[in-house]
């Protein structure tokens, strides 16, 4: 095998953290994005910004937040250590919030735009036969929507992946627990350890080539998604 | 079915207003785009939130303002056919048709699947993606699954908008067969005059936001009569055609219609305008129309500069317009004889099957 043994731990470490933040941007992106999609308040315009705020920050000013935020004296700090569940920073969940906070938009907004491609007119359809508004969502919104929520959740998880910025500011560098492959590589180029470079570096290139691969080849309209978010 | 309508709505500089109470299985609601119909259909059925008033259908209030009632469309029992088909695009027909049958309560089932696939004859269908399904058939679907749902109010909102005419007329009679197989009360959409005719008793005319009192769709064909370049449009319902030369002879009255545009199907509707029938005093001596028809006046209505004649002949009625001055000249009064002159080729045929299912 090409890879290192503690190359294989930081793979399986981003895989595990793409997967546990794609799951839990599913369940929060989702009813996010209807709401952004279908409400008239007119706070939606300042939710819809701050959602977006990730595509536009240095990874590293949300990064410092959210560790002035998780720390001691943070608000979400003080409640984690209330709970009796420890400060997060330097931890696998603390890498875990961060992430979530930082992929919000690649999940939202992919939704939010299939939501309103959809229309409010087959939701009023189910109403007008007898589908409450849950049951019109989960049977009717939510499966029409289906090629925007595989969109959603293929950039999450591959943007996850790629995350450099974030995580280093919220995990360090911890092997096995927040030492995931972009950081390895970081490693890798910083003690000299090229050919160990070239290795993860391909790793994650190949993947992140094969996940825009299956978007391109199964969801042609990806394209229109990805460059309504850069 | 007893609908009462006492709401307001205001968008921007438009009002609607509605203060009505209509009683019938077959309403019609006519209006040109953006007269406000939609928006009153939508009041009614939940889709749209009126500013203040009141809505009750047979006894029940659906909206009061008074009461603090505002009843989900999911609760008030009302389906609604649109202009688009609007079936669920991840579902089979058949679990499109099912869809509002599951959310009906058990007591208020009644409708049989099987039954109403035989009447809208989609049974051939029921496995198919709705992606290899006609316009019509779309239609037709989108009118069982309505139905399916056991309403006890179905509201079309423009359903044969979308439809080129061949399918217009083809649907209708599943629109009519259908409510009236399995009784149920429409209020129909539309801002065509003839779909009015064809399918409402009574009609509600919406005009700048204003909803007019309830009048029969024949009284409101002939209130329109003067200010439409079509005129009247007399609907025949003709049956039995014999072929002379290249016309078609269809019994009517106590003579025969010879028609350009008939054909061998044993029923078939026609529609001639009041414009293209021509009225004499006396038997002319020779004239090119092919129909020379000696009728009875009924009686006489004025529409605009126009004046109506309605014509018997041997119990059929047509309705002809000519100017003031004519009526005159021709000394037209109820009981007098006239000899109207139609032209063959002035009969134009509406759709081409399921005439048997249209009762004008």
């Amino acid at each position: 095998m090409f890879l290192a043994e503690n190359d294989l731990q930081a793979i399986w470490l981003t895989l595990r953290l793409a997967g546990v933040v794609t799951f839990i941007l599913l369940l929060l992106g989702t009813p996010l994005a209807w709401w952004l999609a279908t409400a008239s308040s007119r706070l939606k315009g300042p939710v819809g910004a701050v959602v977006a705020l990730p595509l536009v920050l240095p990874p590293s000013v949300l990064g410092f937040y959210m560790l002035l935020a998780m720390g001691p004296r943070g608000p979400v700090g003080m409640i984690t250590k209330a709970a009796g569940i420890g400060l997060l920073p330097f931890t696998f969940w603390g890498l875990v919030v961060a992430s979530v906070f930082y992929s919000l938009p690649f999940m939202v907004q992919p939704l939010q735009n299939a939501f309103e491609a959809i229309g409010k007119r087959p939701v009023q359809v189910a109403a007008s036969l007898g589908a409450s508004k849950l049951d019109a969502f989960f049977t009717v919104a939510l499966p029409l929507a289906r090629p925007g929520l595989l969109t959603a959740s293929i950039l999450t998880f591959a943007h996850t992946v790629g995350e450099f910025g974030v995580v280093l500011m919220i995990g360090g560098n911890i092997p096995g627990v927040t030492r995931v492959a972009s950081v390895q590589i970081y490693d890798h180029v910083e003690a000299l350890e090229y050919n160990e470079a070239y290795h993860m570096a391909a790793v994650l290139l190949i993947f992140s080539f094969l996940a825009l691969l299956a978007l391109y080849v199964w969801q042609p309209n990806i394209r229109n998604v990805i460059q309504t978010e850069r | 079915m007893n609908l009462s309508l006492f709401v307001q709505k205001e968008y921007g500089s438009f009002h609607l207003a509605s203060d009505i109470t209509v009683a019938g299985d077959r309403i019609g609601i006519f209006g040109v785009s953006g007269s406000g119909k939609s928006t009153l259909v939508g009041m009614l059925a939940g889709l749209v939130k009126p500013d203040q008033g009141e809505i009750t259908l047979d006894g029940e209030t659906l909206f009061s303002t008074a009461q603090g009632i505002d009843l989900p469309p999911s609760r008030r029992r009302i389906a609604m056919v649109f202009q688009q088909h609007e079936l669920f695009a991840h579902l089979d027909v058949k679990h499109n048709l099912l869809y509002g049958y599951k959310r009906c309560a058990r007591e208020h089932r009644r409708i049989d699947f099987n039954r109403l696939a035989d009447v809208l004859q989609i049974a051939p269908l029921l496995d198919r993606s709705i992606n290899n399904l006609s316009g019509g058939e779309k239609q037709r679907v989108a009118l069982g699954r309505a139905i399916l749902s056991n309403p006890r109010l179905l509201l079309m909102d423009e359903p044969l908008s979308a439809l080129d005419d061949t399918l217009r007329f083809q649907i209708i009679p599943y629109l009519k067969s259908v409510s009236e197989q399995f009784a149920i009360p429409y209020l129909f959409i539309s801002h065509s005059l003839m779909e009015m005719r064809l399918m409402a008793e009574q009609v509600l005319v919406v005009s700048g936001g204003k909803v007019s009192e309830p009048i029969p769709s024949d009284q409101l064909a002939r209130a329109r009569m003067g200010e439409s370049p079509y005129g009247y449009i007399n609907l025949l319902k003709l049956s039995s055609p014999e072929r002379v030369g290249e016309l078609y002879s269809y019994p009517w009255g106590q003579e025969n219609l010879l028609i350009s545009d008939g054909c061998d199907e044993h029923e078939a509707l026609f529609e001639l305008s009041s414009k293209d029938i021509i009225l004499f005093k006396k038997h002319p001596e020779a004239i090119s129309a092919r129909n020379l028809l000696k009728c009875r006046v009924v009686g006489t209505f004025v529409s605009g500069k126009r004046i109506g004649v309605e014509l018997d002949n041997g119990g059929e009625r047509l309705i002809a317009e000519v100017v003031k001055a004519a009526a005159q000249e021709l000394e037209i009064v109820a009981g007098s004889e006239l000899y109207a002159a139609i032209k063959a080729s002035a009969f134009l045929r509406l759709g081409v099957s399921k005439m048997h299912l249209i009762a004008c």
